[in-house]
């Protein structure tokens, strides 16, 4: 059966042709999907929007095959089936085409599109390949040297391939996950032309894109998610982007708590047309002794960068970091830990913590050299006492600190990692996604260390995807997108709304006067 | 430019380039050695090459999937010596017979190290290295450290070296080098038109990606694995027949040669890229310079470490000039056009 036969199949039937119903998903403690269903129409594009985290993600390597649901169906062109494998759902006809492309980079543009055919013969007749695959790239109106190795082409180019490669296996359901992320805005203009080309042959596409603008350009449909659960679906008519943006972040905020500030006047760090090359650029801020700035914005917006910048990690290439005045460079780890700036990992896997060493010894380990005596050997004695002084204060729960890190809780993990840099006693602190993967109540916890730490007069920086939670700490929230500083809200005019249009790059909406 | 770009790769530049420094070999060692240029010559460095060859050929196989086959000399001793001592037990033996039990023998052995490296998940480096060491031991415990020795072999075999199967004017090419050249011919059709030989330059492009999509890896890999045995142990063979005395010590320090080869013939050690015919050409000038530093009186060990020279020099080269080279040919840009109205559905 051709991709269009099925389609016609399924409008006379009005049937959607990809239906899911009920599906949930679990991983350890998170609930990453709960009880979604979601139908896909022949030739409809369907949008699916939501916060880092909300089960885009996860929706997608389920129909994808990439993981398997805990409950639910999910039905093609009105069967019940089971996606076991990532080829298996290929040969369903149900293909994705992801950020970045997984092309073969030494195998040339035909064998490509045509690598996971089983029914080309034993020997391959390149000459009819290269026609073939030429013949499909011309119905999507591209011109590419089919002979060319793929490890030349842009990532315009490798998405077309992998469009190619899709419909060359009669796809049916088309899965986008962010195609346009990285390409200039007329790239992203000939895909959409392609998309709807597509769309006119009768695939079903979902689209998931993190840019309003282009969402309310192409999409039939929009299905908002947050925390894994399925807000809304609307059709573009009576959707906006205002409306969307509710419903992404619609969590009742009266829930976060704001921190009473204690900012003092005294400045502490002066960042001036910081930048790293083809990463982020021009981010100029100041913070003070006891403030608390918020690094909003979508990952991938630059945000981590900033911070891996400033503590030395990947140092900026131009513009300037002034502490207390004075002009300094930050070109390592060590110059950062030398300044007094600490910066807690996103990732407490693999760069925050040795999971297979004690929690002392994690704690101690930036700032081993101070507990060394004059034989150059480690005193443990003074160790245990400081990481028993953290385990108190930081209220670590573990029977002992002798206990290796790797079977702490993820909170209680997080609360080490504070530790272990709170003992290298930073003038600036600078927190990376703090609460990420933690418990409800380890977060509240969380929340009221980093106020002490603020009233200690400490600079924090916190770099958050959860938005109250940077709305509730933050004494100024610094937005950025696509590598470049949006906005720096005041806490009177921050909130969801404002952040959020900030993030997604949206304009048209004023805050400031919506306040009014 | 553009004409030219058409017509020719970047690795064929690579290939043209290895043929033009193996000219210059030869014509430096022409004018070091007195009656270089000789039939002599010529028949001892292809035999030399013939057996590099044949092993370079599997392994390049092996190198394109991301892997490495280190256990391949000690594979070619194993099968000349146990197919020598049969030999010399069985005199009668059919010829063809004979091949194919070396071929067997050492399929068999790389049977091992493909088992270990697709689904012991051992690291191919370690595994390779590791039954370099055991193939060998066992060879001399098994053996008893004996010899084979030319007057035990029939005669059919001791005369195999000097057929001539085919002679161009006054020059031979001899049995050695003609089955070297067959499988070349033959591998080299192989990887360029079997779509599942195509899979090997796959899976050592993008193992992810090859993962995703749902190929055959472990499959692939044992067959990478048993092929360049099987290779190995013909050329077992074809060592047995080259010497006629064989000793534990055959085929010992091979792999170096063979490696250097693969690697000198353009075939990317990170896999996915390469073909058999630059790895003969990379044999072909590993055999001559060996052969001829030997005629120069350079010793051995100067040999093996002119030989390591050479291979991080091929290295070094591939990651700074062919990248380049790549880059200045694949800049491929995405031209949009006015789409072909797509008649019939496709099917």
């Amino acid at each position: 059966m051709t991709a269009s036969e099925g389609a016609a199949e399924a409008k006379t039937a009005g049937a959607p042709i990809l239906e899911i119903r009920g599906v949930g998903k679990r991983f350890d403690a998170t609930q990453a999907l709960a009880d979604v269903s979601l139908t896909l129409q022949a030739g409809e594009i369907h949008a699916l929007l939501g916060e880092n985290g909300a089960g885009k993600s996860t929706l997608i390597k389920i129909v994808t095959g990439v993981h398997q649901p805990d409950r639910g169906q999910i039905l093609l062109a009105g069967r019940p089936i089971t996606i076991r494998s990532a080829a298996e759902a290929q040969r369903l006809g149900i293909a994705a085409i992801y950020q970045e492309p997984l092309l073969f980079p030494d195998l040339n543009v035909a064998e490509n599109i045509f690598i996971s055919h089983q029914d080309r013969g034993v020997v391959v007749d390149w000459r009819r390949m290269f026609q073939d695959a030429e013949s499909i790239l011309a119905e999507l109106g591209v011109a590419l040297d089919v002979r060319n190795p793929a490890s030349g082409l842009t990532l315009a180019a490798q998405q077309t391939v992998e469009i190619a490669k899709a419909i060359s296996m009669n796809v049916r359901v088309l899965i986008m996950d962010e195609p346009t992320a990285s390409l200039s805005a007329h790239e992203a203009q000939e895909l959409f032309k392609i998309v709807g080309d597509l769309k006119k042959q009768g695939v079903a596409i979902l689209f998931v894109s993190h840019r309003m603008e282009e969402v309310f350009e192409i999409a039939d449909r929009v299905t908002v998610f947050r925390d894994g659960q399925l807000i809304s679906t609307r059709p573009r008519a009576e959707a906006t982007p205002q409306r969307a943006i509710a419903d992404m972040v619609g969590r009742a905020v009266d829930l976060t708590r704001a921190r009473a500030s204690v900012a003092r006047d005294e400045l502490l760090l002066s960042v001036d047309h910081l930048s790293r090359q083809g990463v982020f650029e021009d981010v100029s801020f100041q913070l003070h002794r006891g403030e608390v700035l918020g690094f909003a914005g979508l990952i991938g917006a630059g945000r981590t960068d900033v911070g891996l910048a400033l503590f030395g990690i990947e140092p900026a290439t131009s513009g300037s970091i002034s502490l207390a005045g004075k002009p300094v460079s930050v070109r390592s780890p060590r110059d950062g830990m030398r300044l007094g700036i600490a910066y807690v990992s996103e990732d407490r896997r693999q760069l925050g913590l040795v999971l297979s060493m004690s929690i002392f010894a994690n704690i101690t380990l930036p700032a081993l050299r101070r507990y060394l005596n004059r034989f150059g050997l480690i005193r443990t004695g003074m160790e245990r006492q400081t990481a028993e002084t953290f385990r108190k204060r930081l209220a670590i729960r573990t029977p002992s600190i002798e206990l290796d890190v790797a079977k702490l809780s993820g909170g209680n993990q997080q609360k080490v990692m504070l530790s272990k840099w709170l003992n290298t006693n930073p003038s600036i602190l600078i927190l990376d996604e703090p609460t990420r993967g933690v418990d409800v109540g380890s977060k509240a916890e969380v929340h009221t260390i980093i106020s002490e730490l603020a009233s200690e007069g400490i600079g924090v920086i916190v770099i958050s995807s959860d938005l109250p939670e940077v709305l509730a700490l933050s004494d100024r929230v610094l937005v950025m997108r696509e590598g470049r500083q949006m906005a720096i809200l005041d806490r009177a005019d921050a909130d969801q709304e404002s952040v959020m249009t900030a993030a997604m790059g949206q304009r048209s909406h004023q805050p400031a006067q919506g306040l009014q | 430019m553009n004409w030219l770009q058409r017509q020719i790769r970047p690795e064929q530049i690579r290939e043209l380039s290895l043929l033009a420094l193996i000219v210059v070999a030869v014509v430096f060692f022409g004018s070091m050695i007195d009656g270089y240029y000789s039939f002599r010559t010529f028949n001892r460095i292809s035999s030399s090459v013939a057996i590099i060859t044949v092993v370079a050929v599997g392994q390049t196989l092996v190198v394109l999937t991301r892997n490495i086959d280190l256990s391949v000399g000690s594979i070619v001793g194993f099968t000349a010596y146990f197919v020598g001592t049969l030999i010399a037990h069985h005199k009668g033996l059919n010829p063809f017979l004979a091949v194919a039990i070396s071929i067997a023998l050492g399929a068999a052995l790389g049977v091992v190290n493909g088992l270990l490296v697709a689904w012991g998940r051992v690291p191919a480096v370690v595994v390779t290295l590791g039954t370099l060491a055991i193939y060998r031991g066992v060879l001399v415990d098994l053996s008893g450290a004996k010899t084979v020795t030319t007057d035990s072999l029939p005669q059919w075999l001791v005369n195999l070296p000097t057929l001539n199967v085919l002679p161009i004017g006054a020059l031979d090419v001899r049995a050695l080098f003609a089955a070297a050249l067959v499988i070349v011919i033959i591998f080299q059709f192989g990887v360029t038109y079997l779509s599942f030989a195509r899979r090997f330059y796959a899976i050592g492009s993008n193992p992810e990606a090859a993962q995703l999509i749902g190929l055959p890896m472990k499959g692939i890999i044992l067959l990478a694995f048993v092929i360049s045995g099987a290779l190995a142990g013909l050329a077992g063979f074809m060592t047995l027949a080259r010497y006629g005395n064989i000793t534990v010590e055959a085929g010992r320090g091979l792999e170096l040669n063979v490696v250097a080869a693969v690697v000198v013939g353009g075939v990317n050690v990170f896999g996915g890229s390469g073909r058999v015919t630059g790895a003969m050409l990379g044999a072909i000038m590993i055999g001559t310079l060996e052969q001829s530093l030997f005629r120069l009186g350079i010793s051995e060990f100067w040999r093996d470490a002119l030989l390591g020279l050479l291979i991080l020099l091929a290295v070094a080269s591939d990651s700074v000039i062919l990248q380049r080279l790549r880059l200045l040919w694949a800049r491929t840009e995405l031209k949009f056009v006015q789409p072909v109205e797509a008649g019939a559905p496709r099917s």
